[in-house]
């Protein structure tokens, strides 16, 4: 199989708005399939966990399918089973999102429900009590996942210290700590009407929802709060070179991240780093990245590079996972070449291949419903302008060769990377501080099982 | 959660967004289609219709149109997978699928891959089964000409030189090292199949085993291309903005000089009834313990899938669902999952579940059994088959939500069983299930016997 990382999502179209109160609704009408798709959207995260608390958005966010004023968790399930509907909590850094998916011919009973859980969640004890088990169970079952156990201690070691480093589902020392007041309080902070989006597609009038919406508005009115959302600072910027050895025993394989902090989308270096990026890493099998690691060498199933999105600048990195006998080679290489991107830029022939693919393919990235709505989604969790998505296009037409490689010049610092690997600590430690010029004795090395 | 199809809501009639059942065929539409080449007008999804054409050579193209979007999604189907491989060359399938995207005498390496993401191609990608190879993308839609070209020519024209292929083999040891070595889901999985099976091809991973691909050479992968990759081997499936006649034309053009291949002969040996239950326990790079048990089932096509289908359901279809309640809410498992329903030849009916902490996967696998021999015997309320049907719709409708999934349904349909109507048909008979069918087929298949279990416990 091959690997591809598909481009990022798209943008409004005949959207119908309807936001007479502050909480926002957005719903396109679609009649392909019988089928109503309905996002509840808080635009805050896990990067607005409380000190102590990690993970306590993601534990709020899962506690509202298991109990309300009126319903208990089986009842609750069971009435959704009843109807064939979906509903799954997704948490992200600086967004929650309830999906939900329902037959349309159930969209009444799909709407009250969901309406019950957000206005008359009740947060009970006994489920709080089985919830903290599960979670702490699968951060332990996370353990034995490579790819994302490093994906989750990248951010760690990124953002050390910083709420972007939040791990999602939370340490396990914190959310055994969790008591209900703080799962409450979160609930309280999160669900005020300007924060929450509501956005969906699907076989169903926009006025239904609308009325809906504002139903569930009326039901639980704003009030001043003294601990509100606030957006979370910029992250600090490394200085120097830093290297992290997950150490995890047996592993053939090894899991290699490599970055630093990324940019904002409306920064005006956005587009032209987009674009570099989409010719050296950007998960084509025609990128530099993928040329060098995968195609000439072998060494890795895939290899790409990517910018990760906050309302401050957050990361950009390149992943891949050679085999531990190739790793140390690999390092170095993706070093050098990140190095050569800085001093030389990609060139004319690859700019121009980037841009026409790009700006070729950017009608993908609005072609649903489904995309349309997570466009929405992530223009409105990113306060980006209505449209952002839509002008992928057009902005990636406009940018120039010179503004590509300018603008990796002032962006990429191959002195101060941070290069996290997760493997075998003693089968490649001193090969990887030979490799990224870190002096063996300042590489941290991290049990993987720490929490 | 399970893989599902159900036509009709308990509560109500289906609405004719699908159409019950595949009455009517159209030969020989006006547009100019010669005799030599079948052509059928098929029902599909609501009001779009499945053009299926084949061909002299044996090649299949089935056409939706489908103008929602100016783009169109375009699958190529080779009815060949890891079942088809000999002993001591495992992972072949898998392994020349990613040759496919090297050179051909038309194009130089990587030129493939160029050509297509130049001209603004989504998803490029192939997967493996055991039972077939797709290549997929999805292309604007004025590209229609440059991608029927560009497939057709690797159908026929690949080279594959030794240096590009050991490359490759490197890759996919990679792949292998991620997707099983280093994974204890994977590992477990690929037990699964390895211990329920004794003399089926199905008994070997579709990546294959190390030793295995360290042994093949590139006159192996050319062996395999010349017997697997010929027209009367594959489907081709267009679903978008596209004119029906008009990609007729294109493939008949670009594809209807090839030449037919002999089908290889049939080597795939049966597997035998299980005469006993099977148990293995393996130690993982695991912090909580896992379980995957598995009850030998039928082929796709047999009339018991759509029974254990819905069965799948009622056991593990939802938050509500029986195993759900035994052992995620009884604080045993964090989930559990049942898959694997639809391969071509005999396959596996599959549980799995992650414990939760300190939780031993005896556990799960004593309320597993206890729940399967309750479903035999017990009631089955008419609002459980109804909840577990109803889910099973939904899911259904879910997959339908772009022209890249209308795509992979009617290509996996397609490959796998006489038609894509199969999964259509699986649906229909979903609708019409009673408690004693399901009892009847839980009776059937989940004796001790017919049971494999892979324990999955720390190091």
């Amino acid at each position: 199989m091959k690997l591809k990382l598909t481009l990022c999502l798209l943008l409004v179209g005949s959207f119908v708005a309807a936001s007479a109160h502050a909480l926002e609704v957005k719903f396109e009408r679609d009649t392909a399939i019988p089928m109503v798709y309905l996002n509840v959207a808080i635009k805050a995260g896990a990067a607005h966990d409380p000190k102590g608390q990690s993970g306590s958005s993601y534990f709020m966010g899962q506690m509202l399918r298991r109990g309300t004023l009126h319903k208990s968790k089986k009842e609750i399930d069971l009435a959704f089973d009843q109807i064939g509907a979906q509903l799954e909590v997704e948490t992200r850094s600086e967004a929650l999102i309830l999906r939900g998916a329902t037959l349309s011919e159930k969209l009444p009973e799909f709407l009250k429900l969901v309406g019950e859980l957000i206005t008359e969640a009740s947060f009970p004890e006994g489920e709080i009590i089985k919830l903290k088990r599960e979670v702490v169970s699968k951060i332990l079952e996370e353990r034995g996942k490579d790819g994302a156990l490093a994906r989750t201690k990248w951010e760690e070691f990124l953002f050390t210290g910083h709420p972007y480093g939040n791990p999602i589902k939370g340490t396990i020392g914190d959310i055994e700590n969790l008591k209900r007041r703080d799962i409450v309080q979160q609930y309280d902070r999160f669900f005020q009407d300007q924060h929450i989006l509501i956005v969906g597609s699907g076989d169903s009038e926009s006025a239904l929802i609308d009325t809906w919406a504002k139903n569930i508005s009326a039901k639980r009115p704003n009030r001043k709060r003294k601990d509100d959302i606030q957006m979370v600072s910029a992250p600090p910027i490394h200085t120097k070179r830093r290297v992290e050895i997950l150490d995890k025993p047996e592993r053939t394989q090894t899991q290699v991240f490599i970055g630093q902090n990324g940019v904002r989308m409306t920064d005006p270096e956005y587009f032209p780093l987009y674009l570099g990026n989409h010719a050296f890493g950007g998960g084509s099998f025609s990128a530099k990245l993928m040329v060098e690691i995968r195609v000439k060498r072998g060494w890795s199933y895939s290899a790409y590079s990517y910018f990760r999105q906050g309302l401050q600048p957050r990361s950009w990195q390149a992943f891949y996972f050679p085999a531990t006998k190739d790793t140390p080679e690999a390092i170095a290489l993706g070093l050098q070449l990140i190095t050569d991107l800085k001093e030389n830029g990609i060139t004319k022939d690859d700019y121009e291949f980037a841009q026409a693919s790009l700006v070729n393919s950017s009608g993908f990235m609005f072609n649903t419903p489904q995309k349309r709505v997570e466009n929405i989604l992530l223009e409105r969790t990113l306060q980006l302008p209505d449209g952002f998505m839509k002008s992928y296009g057009k902005n990636l037409k406009e940018v120039s060769w010179s503004e590509v490689n300018a603008s990796f010049k002032k962006f990429l610092k191959p002195e101060a990377l941070s290069i996290l690997v997760l493997g075998t600590a003693k089968d490649i430690k001193a090969k990887v501080a030979k490799a990224t010029n870190v002096p063996e004795n300042e590489i941290l090395v991290v049990p993987f099982n720490r929490d | 959660m399970v893989f599902l199809f159900s036509m009709q809501s308990i509560q109500r009639p289906l609405r004719t967004f699908f159409l019950v059942s595949i009455p009517f065929l159209i030969f020989g539409c006006a547009h100019s289609i010669p005799s030599s080449t079948q052509h059928q007008r098929l029902p599909f999804v609501g009001s779009m219709a499945v053009e299926k054409f084949t061909f002299p050579n044996g090649l299949k193209l089935l056409v939706v149109e489908d103008h929602s979007s100016p783009t169109f999604a375009y699958q190529t189907w080779f009815r060949v997978g890891s079942r088809d491989e000999q002993v001591g060359h495992t992972g072949l399938a898998h392994l020349f699928e990613h040759m496919m995207f090297k050179e051909t005498k038309t194009y130089k390496d990587g030129e493939f891959d160029k050509t297509l993401e130049r001209a603004g191609a989504e998803g490029e990608n192939a997967f493996t089964n055991r039972d077939y190879t797709a290549y997929v993308q999805e292309m604007p839609k004025d590209k229609l000409e440059l991608i029927v070209k560009l497939e057709s020519d690797r159908m026929v024209n690949l080279l594959v030189n030794e240096k590009a292929f050991k490359t490759e083999l490197e890759v996919v040891q990679n792949e292998r090292r991620f997707r099983n070595e280093n994974s204890p889901d994977g590992l477990m999985y690929q037990d699964i199949f390895g211990v329920a099976f004794q003399k089926h091809s199905y008994r070997w991973p579709v990546i294959g085993y190390e030793e295995d691909l360290n042994r093949m050479s590139a006159k192996d992968a050319t062996d395999f291309y010349k017997t697997f990759y010929s027209p009367n081997h594959a489907t081709i499936v267009v679903v978008g903005d596209v004119s029906a006649i008009e990609v007729y034309k294109l493939v008949e053009k670009f594809y209807g000089d090839f030449k037919s291949q002999n089908d290889p002969a049939n080597t795939i040996v049966s597997e035998p009834p299980q005469t006993q239950a099977r148990h293995k326990t393996l130690k993982l790079n695991t912090q909580v313990q896992k379980i995957m048990m598995a009850y030998h089932v039928p082929e796709i096509t047999h009339p018991d899938i759509p029974a254990l289908t819905l069965l799948s359901s009622i056991m593990a279809g939802g938050k509500s669902s029986r195993l759900d309640r035994a052992l995620v809410d009884q604080g045993i498992t964090t989930s559990i999952d049942i898959f694997d329903l639809d391969d071509k030849d005999p396959s596996l009916f599959i549980l799995f579940a992650s414990m939760q902490k300190g939780k031993r996967a005896t556990q799960a696998e004593t309320t597993i059994l206890k729940e399967l021999e309750r479903i035999k015997k017990g009631p089955i309320p008419v609002d459980e088959l109804e909840r577990a049907k109803n889910i099973l719709l939904a899911e259904f409708y879910d997959k339908f939500g772009n022209a890249k999934e209308k795509a992979s349904f009617l290509g996996h349909y397609e490959t796998v069983s006489p038609g894509f109507s199969t999964g259509i048909e699986i649906l229909n008979k979903i609708s019409r299930l009673t408690a004693q069918d399901i009892q009847a087929a839980a009776k059937k298949y989940f004796e001790p016997k017919n049971r494999t279990v892979i324990l999955g416990v720390q190091k």
